[in-house]
């Protein structure tokens, strides 16, 4: 039985339930970090060991937080992590946390975080929602991916910082702006809503 | 609806809320103070590694070798405050001076940008450029701190304009990045600064 509903609150993250294409959560920085790979890769990382710890914390605390200052408890949380997370980097990754800059400070500020402790820790239990937030993590993180790779293969020639198309590519400098994100993730969208569609639409007839 | 004592109702939102506050802070003030020396030292090390490179000594990023280097061969040229007012780099193994290295701060588009400018020793000449902290948008004033970039100010003399990226730059002239001209100009603005600070600093003084 745990171990059923454990993988069905894992699949759904991912899937039908995906914070980015179906929750539309988290968009902020899916414009802002996703023109060069290396970045939304960290920046994943990051927001998938705050998601998982802050699920944790908020699901332990639920039972004894009063509901009223229940948005407090979780901001404080959740920029505790993000502040732990920025100094570690700091310390024993120099040369990341140079590139990222501002980008780890914004974790904050990503609605996925909340919006996960606010509809699944909040009624679950920490172990189930550690695993929802890890899997929410990882819904995001590889929506972004897809799109970061789009974005600096188009708007650079380049894939984590190798040059892969040749001198003959003319790089599209609006896919390194935020609106090229707009166009990929619209696109992204329209395809995995479209497949959704599709198959729902065969199991019912 | 039971109606709730005061202590409940008013007071205990309050006691939690403290409680977790001084836990949380309790937790980042003790990780902060483990890894506060650890990041002094990597500050401390980025500055010295920006002024090498800077000074077109064409050192690799190895800690160890940065620091003997630094220990060796770079002196802080400092004013009464204590404050550095740039550095001088001598060759390998003499006591003359192989260039100079200034810090220069000036406006980026979203913060300030701090980079480290090298000069040949009659100052006529760039011997390098090295960002040291800059908030540019990763992607395209970002890319300011690319090698490509930063490489191409070795040898080339002042005062320095931009051409457009990809053609051909004379001596006084530097290639901008595309789409990002605000960020080239910036960085156009600031080596050309540190220039004039390099001649009234340290020609003026010897």
């Amino acid at each position: 039985m745990k171990g059923y509903k454990v993988k069905k609150v894992f699949l759904e993250d991912l899937g039908v339930n995906n914070p980015v294409f179906i929750q539309v959560l988290g968009i902020c920085s899916t414009l802002a970090v996703t023109n060069v790979l290396k970045n939304t890769v960290v920046m994943s990382v990051g927001l998938i060991f705050v998601t998982a710890l802050s699920n944790v914390t908020v699901s332990w605390l639920r039972n004894i937080m009063p509901s009223r200052i229940r948005m407090m408890v979780e901001t404080l949380i959740i920029a505790s992590y993000v502040i732990i997370v920025d100094i570690v980097l700091k310390a024993y990754m120099p040369e990341v946390s140079r590139q990222l800059g501002p980008y780890v400070g914004l974790i904050i500020t990503n609605c996925i975080i909340m919006g996960r402790a606010e509809a699944f820790a909040l009624s679950n239990p920490p172990g189930l929602s550690f695993i929802d937030g890890i899997a929410s993590g990882i819904g995001y993180s590889y929506v972004l991916v897809v799109i970061a790779i789009v974005r600096e293969l188009m708007g650079s020639g380049s894939i984590w910082g190798y040059h892969i198309l040749g001198d003959w590519w003319t790089n599209w400098s609006i896919m390194v702006m935020a609106p090229g994100a707009f166009f990929t993730l619209a696109i992204f969208i329209w395809v995995v809503k479209g497949i959704m569609y599709k198959r729902e639409e065969g199991r019912s007839s | 609806m039971k109606k709730e004592s005061f202590a409940k109702k008013r007071m205990y939102p309050v006691v939690f809320m403290l409680l977790v506050t001084v836990a949380f802070i309790s937790v980042t003030t003790v990780i902060y103070t483990f890894t506060k020396d650890t990041i002094k030292l990597n500050e401390r090390l980025r500055l010295k590694q920006a002024v090498l490179y800077a000074g077109g000594t064409g050192l690799s990023s190895d800690p160890v070798e940065i620091e003997k280097a630094f220990d060796d061969r770079v002196e802080e040229i400092k004013d009464d405050s204590g404050r550095v007012r740039y550095y001088t780099i001598r060759e390998e193994g003499t006591a003359d001076i192989e260039s100079y290295v200034v810090i220069q701060t000036g406006a980026g588009l979203w913060g300030e940008i701090t980079a480290g400018v090298g000069f040949d020793r009659d100052l006529d000449s760039f011997r390098g450029l090295e960002i040291i902290d800059q908030n540019e948008t990763p992607g395209l004033g970002g890319r300011i701190d690319e090698a490509w970039f930063k490489e191409q100010f070795m040898g080339k003399q002042p005062p320095l304009s931009s051409v457009p990226e990809g053609d051909p730059a004379s001596e006084n002239q530097f290639q901008a990045i595309t789409g990002a001209s605000y960020s080239t100009e910036a960085i156009q603005n600031i080596v050309n600064a540190a220039r004039e600070y390099a001649r009234t600093e340290i020609q003026g003084t010897e």
